[in-house]
């Protein structure tokens, strides 16, 4: 009897929550389009409570007496659009979501699609190496303040921002927010989240040491101007020419994004509880603890918002955004993709496997190419193809003459131009292409991919040709005479001996081997020591390897970060100390010669001219100098970037040059990428 | 008996200082520490931090004090069940390992069981049918046990599972399972997951005690006490089980205290190569990133585990044996 009582109170407990629900929809209806009037006639069971005092007993029993009522009433309902979620559509429903038109902003970004206009559904499962592979989630969610182009010959697109325009001769930037955006918990979107991430975090020396270097024109911080809620104004000391690019297309994302620690905006609404500044019970450890990407309560722009996360667990979950700003070009609000599951793996072979074995939907992540057969193999019983894209690599192993190297006399050697020509044209490319990469790369010199808009045809193969005669010749025109064993010496006749340091594992190990031995061709006498990551990087970094190895990636938009072109900083080991020398405007290490000097100047430049066509050609001419002055030795690039798709999964690129920099695959929308 | 338990819970506690001391210096003798590793990790994918960036965080986490400040800052936490920071998984590292250490153990206790279950018989039948055709069969067997090392059973059982029977291994379910209500369905998968796992952790072992069973009731069985018994007219079954396993199993009970160890150390690769929620993913990943206190936390409940091991065998020893006086 007691369990009877309960059912049908808890039925007309629901009952009356859904009532309340039809007309909290109809108290929304004012935002929809079109409202629809519609008699509803329910029968309802009333229940009616009569207590009865049983006679003799003090007890008082309650009796329930069932009655049928008819009942008519008049409601709106509102139309729920589908041009979204089901998902979403039963949440406008039962009145838990504002409506499709009141979720979206004024203007959403309308994304073009590769392939199909796509339905909704799915979970997306991919392979995760855990927290510091953040880049597996964070490249699909690539949302910033203006996007990179698809095409890489394009300019930067629209993101955030709908539109931005320049005045002051390049010394102010106008940034149009769309109207009506909004943060995945609801809360609107506005230049105060710029303004908050400007003042809280960036210039807060507790979080950021300095802001970063796009940000500081002529040595001065820039200025924020708010103008109104969705426009606002950055004003610098002189012209400007990394922000559209450096500052808000490749930083311009949520802060922090991962271990990255770059961004360009973050939800003040509710970091600022957690922030010392304003909340003097806030710590800084919490601050960062509450902004980072893995706290599921954080708001977020993103199309799928980290929701299931916890220490220790074996997967992550990521689900999509009911704010969502982008719509497909028929107006479906994206992403398709209901979630996205991440399976939790210790390494890449982990990743691997579950490709393989047709666990993984689409991944490019982790994929290895030299497990190219296997994939072949399976692919019909795992349902999946492959896509070869090109990998942003100019050159894997490159070489790095360490310029700046401290012993005079190998610092003077390296410094040779025509030393560096004889290196390069001593490697058999073909070889190393062949035994390394199955033929699938591009012997090169040039120190960007085809894909760049810096790409040059005419120096592509730079002293590229095998050539062992010609790089003998040079040799003996350097000064470094044979000796009687066969081997050169320093004119001097002092033993030389060239030292290669590397932190290479297997192909690009196989590579720098074989590079040596044509080296031994010359006479030159090459050691190849091997270590690991951990004690390879501080050495290179503190200008203590002599001939340093590492790919040459970043090859599609090198000027965002030029570690490769010229000595930039620490980690170009073609010249550490003369990167210091550069990344501290000459208070540490040391100065450079000329060359070098005017390749820095030039960037000097570029940094400073806002024009695109001017920086372009500025830009290229930084291409051909580093390319020309070989100052570092390239030998095979743009290998082939793994991707597996499953056969029901749409959308994808065929062709594309992967990089990081660019947030591959996030250029290509992943929030429009669908399954059947 | 109890003063000799009690005594012996007192020693392990000096032993876990050594211990603790020994690992924290240890994780500390490569160079760098969590943050400069990181720093080359996101190097190799693309990134890249800035070196005042890694200042800060170290200054932050205290990463720049001298080595004996970090672990005095690590042990002070101790009684309290505060094993430090993971800096890596951004929360107390007891959060991050309790789950796993519950299904390390768990799945060390089913193996343990499986190689009792399974190698005891064996060892008895391979002892009673000695030089017979199934005793040389089943010894085959036991050595082929004996040198496949866990890793290599586990890769080879994805590779049968993915490949060849193209069903879902690795891992404790499949992905289907994992959201999806407790079910009769869901715990049918969780099965099938859960004795590829504790056979191939058990299976090493399995050998080994099988063939320490046959030698040792070999020894007992040409013994005087066993011919009288069968002199006497017993029946078989009672000679072995009553009289013959009795003398043959505190050898036994020694082995398996020792094989203990051995199984938590395979379960690290093994729940590396199948994917499993065991300590070993996790202890690899830190060591590697240099997550000390979490790194130093799991070696120093892996040598616990260890030390109550021992202590369990030595007290079933006294228990199997009234032989055996402890002072």
């Amino acid at each position: 009897m007691a369990k009877k009582i309960l059912s049908r109170r808890s039925f007309l407990k629901s009952a009356a929550i859904s009532a309340i629900g039809i007309v909290a929809a109809g108290c929304q209806a004012k935002v929809v389009e079109k409202v629809v009037k519609e008699t509803v006639i329910k029968e309802v069971e009333k229940v009616v409570k009569e207590t009865v005092v049983v006679a003799g007993t003090p007890e008082v029993v309650e009796k329930v007496v069932k009655e049928v009522v008819e009942k008519e009433k008049i409601v709106e309902v509102a139309k729920v659009s589908t041009r979204q979620a089901p998902m979403l559509q039963e949440m406008v429903k039962a009145g838990e979501l504002p409506p499709l038109e009141a979720r979206l902003p004024l203007e959403p970004l309308v994304v073009e699609p590769v392939e199909s206009v796509g339905k909704y559904g799915g979970t997306w499962y991919r392979g995760w190496r855990g927290i510091k592979d953040f880049h597996c989630y964070g490249r699909l969610v690539y949302e910033p303040m203006l996007r990179w182009p698809r095409d890489p010959a394009d300019p930067v697109q629209p993101g955030l921002a709908k539109s931005w325009e320049w005045s002051d001769g390049g010394k102010a930037l106008t940034l149009h927010l769309r109207k009506g955006l909004k943060w995945s918990d609801g809360a609107p979107f506005t230049v105060d989240d710029i303004i908050f991430w400007w003042e809280a975090i960036e210039i807060d020396e507790n979080i950021s040491p300095a802001p970063h270097t796009e940000w500081v024109v002529a040595g001065e911080p820039m200025k924020l101007e708010r103008v109104d809620d969705t426009t606002i104004t950055l004003k610098f000391a002189a012209p400007n020419g990394l922000a559209e690019t450096v500052g808000l297309a490749f930083h311009g994302n949520q802060w922090p994004l991962g271990f990255e620690r770059f961004g360009f905006f973050a939800p003040r609404h509710y970091l600022e509880q957690f922030h010392p500044k304003y909340n003097t019970g806030a710590t800084y450890e919490l601050f960062e603890e509450k902004a980072f990407d893995y706290n599921t309560e954080r708001p977020s722009m993103m199309p799928w918002v980290i929701t299931t996360w916890e220490t220790g667990a074996d997967h992550m979950l990521a689900t999509r955004n009911p704010y969502y700003w982008k719509v497909d070009v028929e107006g479906n609000q994206l992403p398709y993709i209901d979630e996205v599951y991440f399976y939790l793996v210790e390494d890449n072979p982990a990743i691997n496997i579950l490709a393989i074995a047709g666990k993984i939907d689409m991944q490019n992540r982790g994929i290895e190419f030299a497990q190219i057969t296997v994939y072949q193999e399976n692919a019909e019983a795992g349902g999946y193809h492959l896509y070869l894209w090109s990998r942003a690599e100019a050159s894997s192993p490159t070489f790095f003459p360490n310029q700046s190297y401290p012993d005079p006399k190998y610092r003077a050697l390296m410094q040779d131009l025509k030393f560096r020509q004889a290196l390069s044209l001593a490697i058999d490319r073909d070889l190393i292409n062949e035994i390394c990469y199955l033929g699938q790369a591009i012997p090169r010199s040039i120190t960007v991919v085809r894909d760049s808009a810096l790409f040059q045809p005419d120096i592509e193969d730079y002293y590229a040709q095998y050539d062992p005669d010609a790089g003998k010749t040079l040799l003996d025109e350097v000064g470094l005479p044979v000796g009687a064993d066969g081997m050169r010496t320093f004119a001097d006749g002092s033993p030389l001996e060239l030292i290669v340091e590397t932190q290479a594992s297997g192909a690009e190990l196989d590579g720098i081997e074989l590079v040596a031995e044509n080296w031994r061709a010359l006479g030159l006498e090459v050691t190849v020591k091997t270590m690991i990551r951990d004690l390879y990087w501080p050495r290179a970094c503190g200008n203590e390897v002599m001939i340093g190895t590492w790919g040459t990636d970043r090859g599609l938009v090198p000027m965002i970060d030029p570690i490769y072109q010229f000595p930039f900083d620490e980690r170009s080991w073609m010249a550490p100390s003369f990167g210091i020398w550069y990344k501290t405007m000459g208070k540490d290490g040391e100065e450079p010669m000329p060359e070098l000097k005017e390749l820095m100047d030039l960037y000097d430049e570029y940094r400073v001219t806002a024009d695109p066509d001017d920086q372009l050609d500025i830009a290229k001419k930084i291409v051909r100098l580093s390319t020309e002055r070989l100052n570092v030795i390239e030998t095979v690039g743009m290998m082939p970037s793994l991707t597996v798709v499953k056969n029901n999964f749409h959308n994808v690129q065929e062709h594309h040059t992967s990089d990081w920099l660019i947030m591959t695959p996030g250029t290509m929308d992943p929030c429009h990428f669908w399954m059947e | 008996m109890l003063a000799y338990v009690l005594r012996r819970f007192v020693v392990i506690i000096p032993t876990l200082i050594v211990v603790s001391v020994v690992t924290f210096a240890i994780i500390q003798l490569p160079p760098g520490d969590f943050f400069t590793t990181l720093q080359a990790e996101v190097a190799e994918t693309g990134g890249g931090q800035d070196k005042e960036v890694i200042k800060k965080l170290q200054e932050v986490y205290g990463l720049d004090k001298p080595v004996y400040v970090q672990y005095l800052k690590w042990v002070a936490g101790f009684p309290r069940l505060d094993f430090g920071y993971s800096l890596e998984w951004s929360a107390p590292v007891w959060d991050v390992i309790v789950s796993k250490l519950a299904y390390t153990v768990f799945l060390g206790g089913l193996s343990l069981l499986f190689m009792v279950v399974v190698s005891i018989p064996i060892g008895i039948y391979s002892a009673t049918h000695q030089y017979s055709v199934g005793d040389h069969l089943l010894s085959m067997v036991g050595f082929f046990g004996l040198c496949l090392p866990g890793f290599l059973l586990a890769l080879v059982w994805m590779f049968l599972g993915i490949i060849i029977l193209r069903i879902d291994v690795g891992g404790t379910m499949s992905r289907e399972m994992v959201n999806a209500p407790w079910s009769m369905a869901k715990l049918l998968d969780y099965l099938n997951h859960l004795w590829p796992a504790v056979v191939v952790l058990g299976l090493a072992s399995t050998a080994q005690l099988q063939r320490i069973t046959r030698s040792n009731l070999l020894d007992v069985l040409g013994q005087q006490h066993i011919t009288t018994a069968r002199a006497k007219g017993l029946k078989e079954r009672k000679v072995i089980s009553k009289y013959a396993m009795r003398m043959a199993i505190n050898p036994l009970i020694s082995v398996m205290a020792l094989e203990i160890p051995k199984i938590v150390g395979a379960s690290t690769l093994v729940g590396i190569v199948m994917m499993l929620p065991t300590l070993g993913p996790i202890f690899l990943r830190a060591l590697r990133s240099q997550d000390m206190y979490l790194a130093g936390t799991i070696l120093l409940f892996t040598t616990l585990i260890l030390m109550l091991s021992n202590l369990l065998a030595d007290i079933a020893l006294a228990w199997a044996d009234p032989r055996i006086v402890y002072t």
